[in-house]
């Protein structure tokens, strides 16, 4: 006993010895990163943002593979912060992840993350705290290949060379946001111009389709869900490159960009004007070099591209615009003057909702009439993509098609238009067309596990799981050291996930056998199935989420366990995951009023992912119109969201005339003036997005009621009705002017004809 | 004496608003050439250039030369002149989008004397007839078939040829190309000198010979799109049935459509992998699977 225990210390102290001259033996690199707040103006208007030693984007951090990076925060901000390295192969305790892998750094103070770099290629790094990815705290991550690297590749790794990281600027406060996606409001779509009104419908004679789309209880659909005031490129909306590390660039030249997606929620298009892109990496991982015309970099994905400058006296635009084509950045390589690309026309967003109802079933989940869709080869939203499928304008001129609704042929006798490059003659990106430089294979001798998600979620919501089940809602998922954990993903959601797991790669099994490409992060369509598979052989709790901010802060994430990891930053992992489950979970409050002539309508709410305690009220002027409030506590259920019981408070004053009975269309009257009730009911939502509540309260009265809110009429005009069983209806008519501000008018059967202003928050 | 300043008051508003709409505040003035040679690139450019009270542009049609005002404080050249460039005319700091360019009617396209020369191939220069596919491996091994195909196989090599010509017409949704491709078809099917082919190519081609040129026939004579597909979906089982006897010098993709004609779905042979759906053309390019691989 006494002796083992001597050759153990002794062991530990070789150990230790080793372990630091190894430590010696490598170049420590270290930076100094000091967090502030700061004000920009980027769209017209002073806002907060975050600032990492005074600017934005956090500045690039360059390692060489065998380096060690040792990064010191201080933390100037008035609340907590933290650093992920996002795509990097380090110890758990270093990754990053507040209540997951370390403490959220305090105000005022500083911590150091310090981890060898065993890897090469463009990454990234970003705040995991929060929102705060949203307002500046992104910066690129450079990791170089050693000179004498046997992957060293001439004439790609040698080239002029510059990182850009690629983030949006809005001028709302991300929390508001978050708080709007959550409460439905539609203001974004407004400035968008992605309403998608029964007006529009009918101007382009798709009125069919919006009542199917909501039929199908699917509010409209788009490709993103936040409006952005601004896109840039390292922090600017245009920027000449005329040098790269002093070199003038010249006809010929070839410039490698290390393009990394550090915006929130955009998927961005990148295009050149100067000829074909060769993409040579992604996501930090060499890839055979392959010709295309335009790729989508999805959201926290890293692409290494290398453009080539064709004339000389010619700058060329090389664009990245945002999926919903509204906003844009450039990058001007060369010098001299300068050649446009010509902008991403405006999407065809019927054809996409077309698109959408064709795939939609009754119940909400997709059908991919047995395409087997995966790795964005078959992307159903080229159909909104009039660069590919027509302008969209021309009107059918053939009567009835044989094939089904979405056989509509829009090109027909229209050889003229896009003759040339319509019909997928310009070369898009897709994953099968990534292919590792060398075999990528597992062990073969590692155990395997088979795991399965589907995205799940609902738009109306905003509720974002996979399966079904929000992190607050499961617990972390135990995984063996050594384990080869193959992974199938399955997108049952209508909207496309970019799907990231921290602190490894995946092999994403695209088709390339023993080549298949190293990723860390992929982005999965809509009824898309993606298979990835990697060896867990770092013990930690690993994150494993959608990386679109939003949908990460509603929780859909999940957290691998590698072994029981011992993390010296976090004695108390148990309460770490607590924390962690409650931040992806918040509860959201909106509240409207509307101030009209007749009296004060209006509503307040607090929900988080499944449930809603909602107030509802109608407050007249005078007795005989009466005061009502309606409070209702709610648990949604189902992927859906359509179905949610609640129990009810109610208390309503009303002076009867002199005809003072009311009776419901059961015969049940309600004699008193004054009445409080309590009632057990539900609310479910009906084909055409009309809720149907029904309650029974505690003296036995029955209430149905249909309602319908937010009807589209046109881009800023909603309607709205209710009926009930009392035999009140209400129908009215909003006028959007603001995000929280609208003209309303309404008519209500116990106060009459009203108009006036709706507040909401 | 507080009416009186009321009065001033709104008579400064008044004046204020005036000399806003006469003229642009914080005026500057800029002279930079812009291409064009028609009264059109006149409307153009000066539609594009101008922008509420910030921005005016004149553009003289004989010197090519437009006199920018500006509100120095709210735009500038740049600004305006990216915005005339996009719209198809060149100047001295921005060239317009080659496509924006070649979209101008024809009367209206000047030469574009400021764009450079081609000095390398790398250019992108838009492939006028469509058979560029997404590289792939196996799209490097891909050769024309004429080519690798030898002896008995050219009696069936130029019907199969044709067969793709037309497929790559109903791909771009071309009613009338598919027409001119499915009447080459018919000449190639009669062509096709049976006591060369191979015995089991022999007994196939007895079988189908008189539906493909049936269908063929009615393709050719056909101006609806909807129609020719249909008999194009005919074609192509008859044509596969072919196929996996024969052999036509390079791999074959037998492809599927799940949602043509009602869901009933059909398929179509191609020497792509790369999924280019002749059922639905640009609607629906990349839809459908490789269902089987004949070599």
């Amino acid at each position: 006993m006494k002796v083992s225990k001597k050759r153990n210390i002794v062991l530990t102290v070789v150990l230790f010895v080793a372990a630091q001259v190894a430590v010696f033996a490598q170049k420590v690199v270290r930076h100094d990163l000091y967090v502030r707040d700061t004000i920009v103006n980027y769209a017209g208007k002073a806002k907060r943002a975050i600032a990492v030693n005074g600017q934005i984007p956090m500045p690039t951090l360059t390692f060489t593979e065998g380096d060690t990076a040792e990064i010191v925060v201080h933390n100037k901000l008035k609340e907590g912060t933290s650093l992920h390295w996002h795509g990097i192969f380090l110890p758990n305790k270093e990754d990053g992840v507040p209540h997951l892998t370390q403490e959220p750094i305090k105000p005022n103070s500083t911590y150091t993350y310090r981890f060898p770099i065993i890897q090469h290629g463009t990454h990234w790094y970003h705040s995991h705290s929060g929102l705060q990815e949203q307002i500046g705290m992104y910066g690129s991550l450079i990791l170089n290949k050693r000179a004498d690297d046997k992957t060293f590749r001439k004439g790609i790794d040698d080239l002029p060379t510059i990182p850009v990281i690629i983030s949006e600027w809005t001028n709302y406060n991300p929390d508001n946001i978050q708080r709007m996606l959550h409460t439905g409001n539609d203001w974004a779509a407004i400035k968008k111009g992605a309403t998608q009104s029964y007006v529009e419908a009918i101007k382009e004679g798709k009125f069919a389709t919006k009542i199917t789309n909501e039929w199908k209880r699917q509010l409209a659909m788009d490709v993103s869900d936040v409006y952005y005031d601004k896109i840039l490129l390292n922090g600017a909306h245009s920027t000449d490159l005329k040098e790269v590390d002093g070199k003038a660039l010249k006809a010929g030249d070839k410039v490698r960009l290390r393009i990394s997606n550090g915006g929130a929620s955009s998927y961005f298009w990148l295009r050149y004007a100067g000829g074909k892109i060769t993409v040579v990496a992604n996501d930090g991982n060499d890839v055979v070099p392959v010709e295309v015309d335009r790729l989508m970099i999805a959201v926290s994905e890293t692409y290494d591209v290398v453009v080539t400058i064709p004339n000389a006296g010619t700058a060329y635009e090389f664009m990245a615009t945002t999926e919903d084509r509204t906003q844009s950045a450039s990058y001007f390589v060369g010098s001299g003057i300068k050649q446009l690309i010509s902008p991403l026309p405006r999407l065809k967003y019927f054809e996409g909702m077309k698109m959408m109802n064709d795939m939609m079933k009754m119940d909400g989940n997709l059908n991919d009439m047995g395409m087997n869709m995966s790795l964005n080869q078959m992307d159903m939203n080229v159909v909104m993509y009039s660069e590919i499928t027509g302008d969209g304008k021309k009107k059918e001129d053939h009567g009835k098609h044989s094939g089904m609704d979405h056989g509509k042929m829009k090109m027909d006798e229209d050889p003229n238009r896009y003759n040339a490059n319509a019909l997928g003659d310009i070369v898009t990106l897709n994953y099968a067309m990534l292919e590792s430089p060398h075999d990528t294979e597992l062990p073969k001798s590692a155990p395997v596990r088979d795991l399965k998600f589907t995205l799940t979620g609902n738009m109306s919501r905003y509720v974002w799981s996979m399966d079904n089940k929000i992190l607050s809602e499961t617990d972390k998922i135990p995984v063996k050291k050594g384990e080869v954990l193959r992974i199938t993903i399955y997108n049952n959601s209508m909207m496309r996930h970019p799907i990231h797991l921290h602190g490894f790669d995946f092999r994403l099994l695209n088709g390339k056998g023993a080549k298949a490409p190293l990723k860390n992060v992929v982005d999965i369509m809509p009824m898309e199935t993606d298979n990835i598979e990697f060896l867990a052989n770092e013990e930690g709790d690993w994150f494993f989420h959608c990386h679109i901010l939003y949908h990460m802060m509603a929780g859909m994430n999940r957290v691998f366990a590698v072994d029981d990891y011992k993390n010296p930053y976090l004695p108390d992992k148990a309460k770490a995951y607590k924390e962690l489950q409650h931040e992806s979970n918040m509860t959201h409050f909106m509240a409207q009023n509307d101030f009209a002539t007749n009296g004060n309508d209006g509503q307040a709410m607090f929900q988080n992912a499944r449930w809603q305690l909602g107030s509802e009220w109608r407050l007249g002027y005078n007795d005989m119109h009466g005061y009502e409030v309606e409070t209702h506590l709610g648990r949604f259920f189902g992927k859906m969201q359509w179905f949610m019981p609640f129990v009810g408070f109610d208390y309503r004053y009303r002076r009867m005339g002199e005809d003072g009975h009311e009776k419901n269309i059961f015969g049940q009257a309600n004699k008193k003036d004054s009445r409080k009730g309590v009632s057990l009911g539900f609310m479910y939502t009906l084909p055409m997005l009309v809720n149907f509540q029904a309650e029974v309260y505690h003296d036995g009265i029955v209430r149905l009621q249909m309602m319908r809110e937010d009807i589209p009429i046109s881009r800023r005009i909603r309607g709205d009705f209710m009926v009930n069983s009392d035999l009140e209806y209400m129908a009215g008519l909003n006028y959007i002017i603001t995000k929280n501000m609208a003209f309303r008018t309404h008519y209500d059967s116990d106060m009459g004809f009203g108009v006036g202003l709706s507040l909401n928050y | 004496m507080k009416s009186i300043s009321l009065i001033g008051m709104v008579s400064l508003v008044l004046l204020t608003n005036i000399t806003i709409h006469a003229q642009i505040k914080n005026a500057k003035t800029a002279t930079v050439k812009v291409f064009g040679n028609t009264p059109a690139a006149k409307m153009v450019i000066e539609g594009e250039g101008k922008s509420g009270k910030t921005a005016r542009v004149a553009w003289d049609r004989q010197t090519n030369m437009a006199t920018i005002t500006y509100d120095a404080s709210k735009t500038n050249t740049d600004e305006i002149l990216k915005r005339i460039a996009l719209a198809g005319y060149d100047n001295e700091k921005f060239l317009a989008p080659d496509d924006v360019y070649a979209q101008l009617p024809k009367g209206d396209q000047y030469v574009r004397s400021l764009k450079p020369k081609p000095e390398s191939q790398t250019m992108t220069v838009i492939p006028q007839d469509g058979h560029r596919s997404i590289p792939s491996p196996d799209h490097s091994a891909h050769q024309p078939v004429a080519e690798t195909a030898a002896g008995k196989e050219t009696q069936l090599t130029n019907l199969v040829n044709q067969y793709f010509a037309l497929k790559d017409a109903l791909v771009k949704t071309d009613a009338s190309a598919a027409a001119e491709k499915a009447a080459l078809l018919q000449e190639a099917i009669k062509a096709v000198d049976m006591n060369k082919l191979a015995s089991a190519e022999h007994t196939v081609w007895m079988k189908v010979m008189n539906n493909l040129a049936t269908d063929a026939a009615a393709i050719a004579k056909g101006k609806d799109i909807t129609k020719q597909r249909l008999g194009f979906a005919s074609l192509s089982t008859k044509l596969y049935e072919l196929a996996k006897v024969s052999s036509f010098g390079s791999p074959v993709y037998y492809q599927h459509c799940p949602m043509f004609n009602d869901g009933k779905g059909a398929n179509w042979l191609s020497k792509e992998k790369a999924v280019k759906n002749p059922f639905y053309g640009s609607q629906m390019i990349t839809c459908g699977s490789t269902v089987e691989t004949l070599n």
